[in-house]
């Protein structure tokens, strides 16, 4: 069993879920914003349980379902600071409409995915990033599809902030989360996690010797969609694209704690009595 | 006296616009009215035909005693409904209404003045004269008194007179009663995805967010919705879904999340004929069964099925109230019938909005705390110290994840001790027709109105029969019924699906066995006349 603090955690040792709950941790400390304002989603899977081990509010959902839960509490309060975290499954697979709905909307909030290439709480299985030709016991002879780029289709969705990080990166990831949570509007993370039981191709040593750190974020959509899509034997981490000219969709109007008077209903009633 | 009229055509030849331009000149005449209609599945082209009984008396069902006016737009309307006209009454052919489209373009430059030229031919045969149309304003006026013109040289002015009309009341389709309903039970946020017969519920308050602190949003799936919408009311606003069948089917999880985490949550479910696609634009009341069922594990809820609109009212305003008291998923079940028939409502309406409290907790709060009740204190994210903290999966008091055994017991027993509270609020079913008779007819949702005239004209003929309406579905409780003494009694359920299903839940619930079924599942709803006639033959047979 493993523990941090007085909290039991539900993780192997070694995961890269540890590093990414740290950095995670500490910016949530560092926010100009009170634990009481901040309220995480999730779904299902390891990395889904996240919430459980910080100290804000939680909604801890279905899985894939971790976007539309966000959504629904960032319109109905703004007042929230408002982060998704799940694992790639869960966004980007049983997810994935959630993924490019949530996108459009472009609200204020945060995604994060913990994307480990791997379905590990059912023990190995080919994720949506999962590469080509990786064995598994369902894919005996080799997964045959092409992976899912979540930082590319997030740019060609018009994500105005899209960034990845990696666990392997602590200090580098908590900079990127930091700057993710406080952008204004949708920010969108992809963030590798070393799977130290079911992927022993993506280690925390095959990141190291291939991520660079990207310098300022590019303004350019096509120039990050090239950078978005460059992988290999070398990998950027960083902010990717962030675009300061779009203004988030969410507006000032505030409806918590302020029901409709019963005057303007009736003035709208009005329109169906007939005296 | 009543006078019934049936108008049918293509889809896109402007039934609709005629139907809201009637029932506009009606309620501003204050003339008692039900109108509903049965449309296709498509844009253009095909056969849809709307039907109106206008009446001296409160009228909420279809008649079905055959058309005293009957106008076609096309051949077909003419070969499928000619021969229900009642003797003597009025065809008004394709060639009559293209002398009315005539007059319409050259009189006023528009076609839309055939829709108000009609409207005048009906008005006259109810016995209207330039007197009583002081109430129509603007442009409609000149085209109405060219319908009186035409009416009487198609010699049916004065024919049907309705001397009474109503008082003051409210003109609603179900849909925007259902919406009204929400509002009032201080509903402040709705996301969805069109379906019909529920798009509407979501048009109705997406209006309504321009002049209310409330917010629609579209999802991009039904299953966003329900997750959207249990994140808002995890927020603090109380919320709904409104959707039919297919759509449903794709919520059920989120059903069971509200369920498990004790997120209130009001869903609507716009019945129409399955299974699967069915019949998109028809009617039926199948689904009784799937939401009874809807989502996994065990959970308490409620399921109310209004039958009229100011029923409709009434219930949506009270389920947003039980949601957010037993923190549970209610269900409101509607059909595609009921949310397109436009009628009166000359009862009063409590039309002020449910008030509702934010406590505030400390540090120490918990957001599963056992209670006897099974209803733990409620709070909101970034009011007081509080952290509210829920989960899907067993949790424990905090609502942190557990696989502890003895406290997943516990916390099942905590859910499900709500149903007491739950049965004890049970809304007990209308009666109507003689309290004492042998045979008693049951329905829920909108057969009501239906069932009830049927009933009324039954007693008149010497048959005597009970009934009562259920507007409460589910929990079925002894006491909602004791007095009506439904063991010693004849029963028959009359329902609009092929197997009655809210009979079975009578013999599951409550040990009732029924008598008789009267069943209809042809995509179309009960008129007073034919269920007169199952009756008739009912009792024959008994």
């Amino acid at each position: 069993m493993v523990w941090v603090g007085n909290r039991e955690i539900a993780w192997c040792p070694g995961c890269g879920n540890f590093p990414i709950r740290t950095a995670l941790e500490s910016v949530l400390k560092e926010l100009p914003v009170p634990p009481q304002k901040i309220v995480l989603t999730s779904g299902i899977g390891q990395a889904a349980k996240m919430p459980h081990y910080l100290d804000t509010n939680f909604f801890n959902g279905l899985h894939g379902r971790a976007l539309p839960l966000a959504v629904g509490i960032k319109i109905a309060r703004p007042d929230l600071t408002v982060i998704a975290v799940s694992g790639d499954g869960c966004n980007y697979g049983e997810g994935g409409n959630h993924f490019i709905h949530t996108i459009r909307k472009n609200l204020d909030l945060t995604i994060l995915t913990h994307d480990n290439k791997v379905y590990a709480l059912t023990k190995g299985q080919s994720a949506p990033t999962t590469d080509r030709g990786t064995m598994n016991n369902l894919d005996p002879q080799g997964n045959e599809n092409r992976p899912f780029n979540p930082l590319a289709a997030a740019i060609v969705m018009g994500a105005p902030f899209v960034a990845r990080g990696s666990a392997g990166d602590p200090d580098h990831l908590k900079e990127v989360l930091k700057e993710a949570i406080l952008f204004k509007g949708t920010a969108v993370v992809d963030i590798f996690q070393p799977c130290v039981t079911f992927n022993h191709i993506n280690t925390y040593q095959w990141y190291k010797d291939r991520v660079y750190r990207l310098g300022k974020p590019l303004p350019d959509r096509y120039e990050a969609l090239k950078t978005a899509e460059i992988w290999g034997e070398r990998i950027p981490i960083g902010v990717i694209f962030r675009d300061e000219g779009v203004m988030p969709r969410q507006s000032d109007r505030i409806i918590f704690r302020e029901p409709p008077e019963d005057k303007a209903l009736g003035a709208m009633l009005s329109q169906q009595h007939f005296k | 006296m009543e006078l019934n009229l049936l108008i049918g055509g293509e889809a896109g030849q402007g039934l609709a616009s005629f139907e809201n331009t009637l029932v506009d000149i009606l309620s501003k005449l204050r003339f008692r009215f039900f109108a509903t209609k049965n449309y296709m599945s498509r844009v253009r082209g095909g056969h849809n035909y709307h039907m109106f009984r206008i009446s001296e008396n409160p009228v909420h069902a279809l008649s079905g005693d055959g058309w005293d006016i009957v106008v076609a737009l096309d051949r077909e309307s003419e070969q499928r409904h000619k021969p229900d006209l009642k003797k003597g009454g009025l065809f008004i052919s394709l060639e009559m209404t293209e002398e009315l489209n005539k007059q319409a373009r050259e009189k006023y430059g528009r076609i839309t003045a055939a829709n108000e030229i009609l409207s005048g031919v009906v008005l006259s045969a109810m016995g209207c004269g330039d007197g009583d149309i002081a109430r129509i304003e603007g442009d409609s006026l000149d085209p109405v008194r060219t319908g009186f013109s035409l009416a009487n040289k198609w010699d049916v002015a004065d024919r049907y007179p309705l001397s009474t009309r109503a008082g003051n009341h409210y003109r609603l389709d179900g849909n925007q009663a259902l919406a009204i309903g929400a509002l009032l039970g201080g509903c402040q946020f709705m996301a969805g995805y069109p379906m019909t017969p529920s798009t509407s519920i979501m048009v109705y308050f997406a209006a309504a967010a321009l002049e209310l602190t409330v917010h629609f949003e579209q999802a991009e799936d039904e299953i966003a919705a329900l997750n959207m919408a249990l994140g808002a009311s995890y927020a603090g606003l109380r919320s709904m879904v409104a959707t039919s069948g297919g759509g449903f089917a794709l919520m059920q999880e989120a059903v069971s999340l509200s369920g498990m985490t004790e997120t209130p949550v009001v869903i609507i479910v716009g019945q129409r004929p399955g299974p699967s696609t069915g019949l998109p634009t028809r009617t039926e009341q199948a689904d009784l069964n799937f939401v009874l069922h809807a989502g996994h594990g065990e959970f308490p809820r409620i399921v109310f099925a209004p039958g009229s609109p100011a029923e409709a009212v009434l219930l949506a305003r009270k389920s947003f109230e039980l949601a957010d008291r037993f923190q549970i998923p209610v269900f409101i079940l509607s059909d595609q019938y009921f949310a397109d028939s436009q009628q009166i409502i000359e009862e009063p309406l409590d039309t002020g909005i449910i008030a509702r409290e934010y406590n505030v907790y400390g540090s120490d709060y918990r957001r599963y705390a056992i209670t006897e009740n099974g209803v733990s204190p409620v709070t909101y994210p970034g009011l007081g110290d509080a952290l509210v903290r829920v989960d899907s999966d067993e949790h424990d008091e905090s609502g942190s994840i557990t696989e502890d055994l003895n406290l997943r017991v516990r916390m099942v027993d905590k859910r499900l001790a709500k149903f007491r509270g739950i049965r004890d609020e049970a809304i007990a079913p209308t009666p109507m027709g003689e309290a004492d008779a042998d045979v008693f007819l049951v329905c829920w949702g909108s057969n009501g109105p239906i069932v009830k005239e049927a009933v009324e004209r039954l007693g008149g003929e010497g048959i005597r029969v009970g009934g009562l309406h259920f507007g409460q579905v589910f929990p079925l409780t002894p006491g909602m019924i004791d007095r009506y003494g439904l063991h010693r009694r004849k029963v028959v359920a009359v329902e609009n699906n092929a197997t009655g299903q809210f009979a079975s839940l009578l013999k599951r619930e409550l040990d009732i066995t029924v008598s008789g079924r009267i069943l209809k599942y042809d995509g179309t709803c009960f008129t007073v006349n034919e269920l007169c006639n199952e009756m008739r033959t009912y009792f024959r047979k008994v």
